[in-house]
């Protein structure tokens, strides 16, 4: 979109929405064939991978990348990018952790955490609109700073919930069943988490007017500018959202695994995250993604470790696979010229 | 060719400094150091000895044990000792941090290397300045360091490997999981254990599991491996952070009874679990016996004593003897 074609429409707002919509369609089919094929390659490689126990496995997997996914599409489409959010996930989710141990109530707990999630999250969409920072610049810093924080905070000690030092134990048992309960005594919490997550999220970018300033913005700042959108707003309540839903993911994580580490926890996180929305279709450049891409790009991701464990084939290897898969899953659109050249 | 004659000159100042100086011989052979004059002259006026002690992780889960050994040495000596390092293992930022520190001049350097290749140069570099290095936690045998106060890799994969198919009465299938199993201390550890697992015909190894250091990735990691290898009877862990997950999954998944599992370390969430009899027998390094060694003997070198390796041996614990740590803990707090 620039300002040229612009001109000659009357209605940038009509335009824009035509030109996002065959985009769209075009690689969300090839995202979804690759994943198929995937699937069927490895339901007759191996015995156990078409297996609800697997599969189930595999949702559970990526409920916790996808959450975060959800989130980077948005940043991504309004043409930003967010590489604090393996830290964002790591202080929300230790934070809540820590209150917990001392004896806090849940919600209070679950408040803080995600209110500190949006929190760093707003402050990364400040920093990247008004701050006058690429967001790359400002969300490396932050990457930094959070993690700091988290050290701090924790001093460096694992944080593992549980009744040993003044955590109630309801409010303990509450909150493993957020992490590790199953819904009709099968399916993962966690995938449900992410599948209320996708729905809401989808709701949000594809039929709504927020959604679509999301598209308008990453498209043609200018463009969203001239039809009067606030352009620094609609930016950082994208910020805001994946800072809120990284903070989701990381509380999620805590409550499964029941211990997490400032050192450790979601370190390099931003990679994968970042990878899955690719893989589904998101760019560097803005104004595309959808939701349902960035689900089967987690999907692709989480089957293929999956699968590589499965086929028994060398963890770095599995490291290698997932590189050229990010690769191709781009390349293949560019090559073909499905993507008009940018 | 410059940097060679550069090489040499040093060199015999060296040997003119050692000369008059007197020598310290370390608890190696042939190897000889010479406290640096500065170093002595301080020491002799009385001046608090400056220790540093470098770890290769100070975020990971084992940093807070190495610090309180730090920190007790430091009162029990009264002596400036702290710990410094990295945060998260960069190899390049362990030996700038320790670059610095050469510069700025301290009285001695323990050193847990996060890569042996790439950290002996630098303790090459201290020592030839005078400043006494002994390692500690991860050895760096090729860089002539003074001593090296820790578990002896090799033989605590043995212990480890042994427990196992003793728990599992020599014969099984089995697994092993490491964050890492490029890292040096894995290679020792792994090497050590399926030695040990060797001298049973009938336990068979069926694959080591990289697991990598996010909790999440290590806990999936093993879950995946077991999907694949479902009759799995024992998970042999060579580190902290894959023995606490091992247990969880075997523990949700209602495999307590069939899975045996020998692990490293006492986190938090691995001593629940040794309680629980989930994890049969965890294996302890004594971290913070690593550090508090280490600066003790640094201190030695500084009066002239001789030095020699320290082992901080392998204490295992089971369900029987779980309770004594607990407790032993909970006291010195």
């Amino acid at each position: 979109m620039t300002l040229q074609t612009l001109s000659k429409n009357a209605n940038p707002a009509t335009d824009l929405k035509a030109r996002i919509g065959s985009i769209i369609a075009a690689r969300e089919t090839g995202v979804l064939l690759a994943l198929l094929v995937i699937c069927v390659f490895l339901t007759f490689a191996t015995s156990s991978f078409l297996t609800v126990r697997n599969l189930l496995n595999v949702g559970r997997q990526i409920s916790l990348l996808g959450i975060m996914a959800i989130g980077m599409t948005f940043v991504l489409v309004s043409r930003e990018v967010d590489l604090s959010v393996g830290s964002t996930y790591a202080i929300s989710g230790l934070v809540t952790g820590m209150l917990i141990v001392r004896g806090s109530a849940l919600i209070p707990a679950l408040g803080a955490g995600l209110l500190l999630g949006m929190l760093i999250g707003s402050m990364n969409g400040v920093l990247s609109t008004y701050g006058r920072l690429p967001s790359f610049i400002a969300t490396l810093g932050m990457l930094s700073v959070v993690r700091g924080a988290a050290l701090l905070i924790t001093d460096g000690q694992p944080v593992t919930v549980d009744t040993t030092r003044g955590g109630r134990s309801e409010v303990v048992n509450q909150f493993y069943q957020l992490g590790q309960g199953q819904l009709f005594g099968m399916i993962p919490m966690l995938l449900v988490c992410f599948l209320i997550v996708a729905a809401i999220s989808w709701l949000v970018l594809a039929k709504t007017t927020f959604g679509f300033r999301v598209y308008a913005v990453g498209g043609s700042e200018k463009a969203a500018r001239l039809s009067g959108i606030q352009v620094f707003q609609t930016k950082i309540l994208t910020f805001a959202l994946m800072g809120l839903l990284s903070a989701i993911a990381g509380i999620l994580s805590l409550a499964f695994l029941p211990s997490g580490q400032a050192g450790r926890t979601g370190v390099g996180l931003e990679l994968d995250v970042i990878a899955a929305a690719i893989v589904g279709g998101a760019s560097l450049s803005g104004g595309e993604g959808t939701i349902l891409g960035t689900i089967f790009g987690t999907l692709i991701i989480g089957i293929l470790r999956n699968g590589l464990v499965l086929l028994s084939i060398s963890p770095f290897w599995q490291t290698t696979a997932i590189g050229l898969v990010i690769i191709c899953a781009v390349g293949i659109d560019k090559w073909t010229g499905l993507r008009r050249s940018q | 060719m410059i940097t060679h004659s550069l090489q040499h000159r040093t060199a015999l100042i060296g040997l003119m400094l050692a000369g008059l100086l007197p020598a310290i011989v370390s608890a190696e052979e042939n190897t000889s150091f010479t406290l640096a004059k500065t170093i002595q002259d301080r020491i002799a006026k009385g001046e608090k000895p400056i220790i540093r002690v470098s770890y290769h992780d100070v975020s990971n889960e084992f940093a807070p044990f190495i610090k309180k050994g730090v920190e007790k040495a430091a009162t029990d000596f009264g002596v400036d000792a702290t710990l410094v390092g990295p945060v998260g293992a960069d190899a390049e930022k362990q030996v700038s941090e320790i670059e610095s520190l050469i510069e700025k001049g301290v009285d001695g350097l323990a050193i847990s290397s996060v890569s042996t290749d790439a950290l002996a140069p630098v303790i090459q570099r201290a020592m030839a300045r005078g400043i006494p290095v002994v390692t500690f936690n991860t050895d760096n045998p090729s860089s002539k360091r003074l001593a090296f106060v820790g578990q002896n890799l090799v033989e605590s994969g043995r212990v480890a490997g042994k427990l196992l198919a003793d728990t599992l009465g020599g014969k099984g299938s089995v697994i092993i999981t490491t964050l890492d199993a490029a890292a040096q201390w894995s290679i020792d550890r792994e090497k050590g254990a399926r030695e040990a697992l060797g001298q049973y015909p009938d336990i068979k190894i069926l694959t080591t599991v990289t697991t990598g250091t996010e909790p999440q990735q290590i806990y999936g990691s093993i879950e995946n491996a077991m999907q694949a290898h479902p009759n799995v009877d024992g998970i042999l862990s060579l580190e902290c952070c894959s023995t606490p997950a091992a247990g969880q999954y075997v523990q949700r998944n209602g495999l307590a009874d069939k899975v045996k599992i020998v692990g490293f370390d006492l986190l938090p969430e691995t001593i629940k679990l040794v309680q629980g009899n989930v994890v049969a027998a965890t294996i302890d390094q004594g971290p913070e016996k690593q550090s508090y060694g280490a600066v003790q003997l640094l201190l030695d070198v500084l009066k002239g004593k001789k030095i020699q390796d320290v082992d901080t041996g392998a204490v295992v614990y089971t369900s029987k003897n779980i309770g004594d740590y607990v407790v032993a803990s909970k006291e010195q707090k």
